[in-house]
């Protein structure tokens, strides 16, 4: 069968950009000797480092499930007027350069802003924690948790939920039997993007937080001190370790598709 | 009739280019891009130098970066980034890092010292004075950081305060402990970082150089000339504190002995822009040009400029053996 | 049994105006209307669906206005059936029996009974996904009378199925509808359906009832000229009225009746036009000539269209009639109605 040429471009086009984000990932992964690569496993701090970036981002996304799934319900289901600010103003933290947001939280997070203040008489502290860095995370991963399952929440019709309160079933009932049940998919991709997101995260975590050291900043401080043959075995062991964990959720899901 | 005025065009612009053009320059023969790597402390006076130098001659641009000065030798050694002119906040780790692979010569120029720097919001910040600075920086509720010591000499040099002031006050044991009530999470790799830390009030105390604080208008505490190492008259009571820091390859370490804060600057071996670099140093070397902006700035400088020995003095760019004298 | 007094809905798309409603306890009730006149809106708003600007609801003596639509008793089968895709054909139908407290052998012998009534036996294990059209409407059926609601809303549910189908629902609606004690308020554009299922009916426009009352008096008495028109009363003129006659456009018609003078429209039903070739001597008061001017082929019968001086007359003809006849465009012929066919309003 005689291919038109429309055919052969979106080939190429699609053959061009697998390289492109490959070719720099192959060579980044192949670089370190395998000594190298176990030496560097072998180094307690990067090991802390790498498990300290995984579950602050895992953190990051249980917060934003949390707090974005009822927002991402509202928004799929009403229209009220100021909805599409609301919209834009969820996608703010896309836009915002990396260490921007960095600045502005720990502008925010000071004793000399009355929410620092607050939060320092609470006895929590901002600057240099794990609850900084959370914080920074969840501030960035929030958007793409809240539009996929905003996407999600859409896709349902309305009249599925309408039917099941007109038999009876409250808000809530109807919510964890039917809502949920036809939208956790998208919830779940909304989560693995929020973490993925949130563990590459560098320019606005380093202003925040210096120690305690993620996995980006250690690789970058270890690049500016002593270059790339140090740095880059903690990025290909950052980097094999977020996807046999995404690899791994996927998995599990796609099990739980050929059970129904 | 299109092509005819596209023509004319043409050749007025070649006309203009050939000879119009070489009388709009003033100093058309110094042009290019001149590279510093500085320490932080010298942003904010090299930043005021970059402007004045770069009316005076607009040809030149001048592109700065700044960081621990030991980084910013490892830049130089380790990642063979190009630059022309390094600027350290310790003369001594142009001696040790850069000297004699990437560079020939060394010129101390100006001196600082070291003062713990706060704001008006900072915890007892009505109380501290320069005889109760150390209890107040014991307490459980005062958050207070320096930089990091294998970076930034300005971090090695608030740990050997430190240790001095245990000696000077007779208090044993009272480096330890201080340096117990200082998580890591209270360094930072810049001690400039810090100053932003203090002002948006999430840390109470930082260790900073005098000029420092006055550029970002902090209140500050002065330190005894004992142990804040400003003073050379000193150096033998300086010499006492000893900070290990990391080494020329990753897993070594070198002793860093205490010593009065001298700034050394240098101008590369491989420099990509020699006449341009140089011509910027005889500006700020000179008196009456970087150096009065520096004095202005709260930074002594030495006026005129020292080398050790002769024999550097002569290693010199013929441009600046004048501006500098033979002094130990 | 379901009374509304003077309710408004305002949404951003659809507006209800002045809504005042009532149905009969166990009746079965048509709602009729065009596209965009506000059926489902209200449909939705008994159910509790959508949010009230004023106005009230009682089901029976009890005021529902405010209450939500899980406590309302009132269940409601949608036009594309939204069954739960993510639930078996059985676990749809019995997902309203966990919320209202029913022994199990009552709902076992409900669930047998309509499983039966439907012939959803052999579908229980399936998926929404793997159902027919006819199929799924059963379904819904099903689900929605599992719980024995007090009223059944049902939108447009036969307009989805194929025509063979639709008689067979619509036996198994009626039958569902007797043996119950359930008011069923339905939805549809079909005739057939109102004319067979119905008691009574409502016509709705534009947001607003336009007539309610008997399916008959709806289809021979249309209160409006809009609802004239809805119910195929083709031939709807204007007119000027004088004791018993009428003109309109020239032409004058006997009414056989005092009518109000004010009134300003007539219509008669096509069936009631007599067609013939020469002039008909019969106690038909009405009787003109004119020309044929269009044979439209309704399938079962055609659409004559005669036109007599200013005015054009629709009537109707079955197919033998036509032949017999010999009816063609462009002859003359004759047109005759009864002065009691002649419908003022």
């Amino acid at each position: 069968m005689r291919r038109e040429p429309f055919f052969w471009i979106t080939i190429s086009c699609g053959l061009v950009i697998m390289a492109f984000i490959l070719l720099p990932l192959i060579q980044m992964m192949s670089a370190p000797s395998a000594g190298m690569l176990k030496e560097t496993i072998r180094d307690k701090d990067v090991v802390r480092s790498i498990w300290l970036s995984i579950y602050t981002a895992g953190l990051a996304a249980l917060i934003s499930f949390a707090l974005g799934t009822p927002l991402a319900y509202l928004l799929a289901r009403s229209t009220f007027r100021g909805k599409r600010l609301v919209e834009s103003i969820i996608d703010l933290p896309i836009a915002i350069p990396h260490p921007v947001v960095g600045i502005a939280i720990l502008s925010v997070a000071g004793k000399n802003h009355w929410i620092g203040q607050i939060v320092s008489e609470l006895g929590i502290r901002i600057m240099g924690s794990v609850t900084g860095i959370v914080t920074v995370l969840t501030f960035v991963g929030l958007p793409f948790y809240l539009n996929a399952t905003k996407t999600g929440f859409e896709a349902i019709s309305p009249r599925l939920e309408k039917v099941s309160r007109s038999l009876g079933a409250t808000m809530s009932s109807t919510f964890f039997r039917i809502t949920f049940p036809l939208a956790w998919r998208s919830m779940l991709i909304g989560l693995i993007m929020c973490c993925a997101r949130a563990i590459s995260e560098f320019g606005a975590v380093v202003i925040v937080a210096y120690h305690p050291m993620i996995a980006p900043v250690m690789i970058y401080e270890r690049f500016e001190a002593y270059g790339l043959k140090y740095s880059q075995p903690v990025a290909v062991w950052l980097v094999s370790i977020s996807l046999i964990l995404f690899l791994l959720l996927r998995i599990l899901t796609l099990h739980k598709v050929k059970e129904a | 009739m299109k092509k005819k005025f596209g023509f004319g065009l043409l050749f007025c612009a070649i006309i203009y280019i050939a000879v119009l053009m070489p009388f709009n320059t003033s100093f058309a023969d110094v042009s290019g891009k001149v590279i510093i790597f500085n320490a932080g402390s010298l942003t904010i006076p090299l930043a005021k130098m970059e402007k004045e130098f770069e009316a005076k001659y607009p040809g030149v641009d001048v592109l700065r970066e700044a960081a621990g000065s030991r980084k910013c030798a490892r830049k130089i050694t380790d990642l063979k980034k190009p630059c022309d002119i390094m600027a350290s906040a310790d003369y001594t780790v142009i001696d040790q890092l850069l000297i004699p692979a990437y560079a020939d010569w060394n010129i101390r120029f100006a001196t600082n010292r070291l003062v713990l720097c706060y704001t008006n919001k900072s915890n007892y910040a009505t109380k501290i004075n320069a005889e109760n600075w150390y209890e107040i920086l014991l307490k459980k509720d005062v958050i207070w950081g320096h930089a990091e010591p294998n970076i930034d000499p300005c971090g090695y040099r608030s740990v050997m305060v430190l240790q001095l002031a245990e000696k000077y006050y007779e208090k044993p044991g009272l480096f330890k402990k201080l340096i117990a009530n200082r998580p890591k999470e209270n360094i930072r790799p810049k001690s400039v970082e810090l100053v932003s830390l203090l002002q948006t009030g999430n840390m109470d105390y930082a260790w900073e150089y005098r000029s420092v604080a006055i550029q970002h208008e902090l209140k500050f505490v002065e330190l005894p000339d004992h142990i804040n190492l400003g003073n050379y008259k000193h150096d033998n009571f300086y010499k006492k504190a000893v900070v290990k820091v990391t080494g020329k390859k990753p897993g070594t370490f070198l002793n860093k002995k205490g010593k009065s804060c001298t700034y050394g600057i240098t101008l590369l071996k491989n420099a990509p822009s020699t006449q341009a670099a140089t011509t910027f140093l005889k500006y700020m070397l000179d008196p009456q040009g970087g150096l009065k902006m520096l004095r202005e700035m709260g930074q002594p400088p030495f006026i005129p400029c020292r080398v050790p020995t002769a024999e550097m003095q002569a290693r010199l760019p013929k441009a600046l053996r004048d501006l500098v004298e033979v002094r130990e | 049994m379901i009374t509304i007094r003077g309710m408004n809905i305002d949404l951003r798309k659809f507006q209800l105006r002045n809504i005042n409603l009532e149905i009969l306890e166990n009746e079965f009730f048509i709602l009729m209307g065009p596209t965009g006149a506000g059926k489902t809106v209200l449909l939705e708003a008994i159910a509790g669906l959508i949010p009230l600007m004023n106005g009230n609801i009682y089901i029976g003596e009890r005021d529902i206005t405010r209450l939500p639509p899980e406590k309302r008793g009132i269940s409601i089968v949608y036009q594309d059936y939204a069954l739960f895709p993510h639930l078996t054909v059985l676990e749809n139908i019995t997902y309203g029996l966990r919320f209202h407290s029913i022994d199990t052998t009552n709902a076992e012998k409900r669930l047998d009974r309509l499983l039966e009534v439907l012939n959803l036996f052999g579908l229980k294990q399936r998926f929404p996904v793997n159902l027919s059209g006819g199929e799924k409407q059963r379904v819904a059926l099903a689900r929605a009378l599992i719980v024995e609601p007090k009223v059944l809303l049902l939108d447009e549910p036969l307009s989805a199925l194929d025509p063979n189908f639709r008689e067979e629902v619509r036996g198994a609606l009626k039958k569902l509808h007797q043996s119950s004690n359930t008011t069923f308020l339905m939805v549809t554009h079909d005739f057939a359906e109102v004319l067979s299922l119905a008691g009574r009916a409502a016509v709705m426009n534009n947001g607003r009832i336009e007539q309610i009352g008997h399916v008959k008096e709806i289809f021979e008495k249309p209160a409006s000229p809009f609802v004239a028109d809805f119910v195929g009363m083709k031939n709807l003129f204007e007119a000027s009225f004088h004791e018993t006659y009428a003109v309109a456009s020239g032409l004058k018609i006997e009414i056989g009746r005092i009518v109000d003078p004010s009134s300003n429209y007539l219509a008669v039903r096509p069936e009631d036009i007599i067609i013939s070739r020469e002039k008909f001597s019969s106690s038909m008061r009405n009787n003109y000539s004119g020309i044929i001017t269009q044979i439209n082929n309704q399938g079962f019968y055609y659409e004559i269209a005669v036109q007599t001086k200013d005015v054009s007359f629709k009537g109707l003809i079955t197919k033998g009639a036509l032949i017999e006849l010999g009816l063609e465009e462009g002859i003359p012929v004759y047109v005759s109605f009864k002065a009691s066919a002649v419908h003022v309003f």
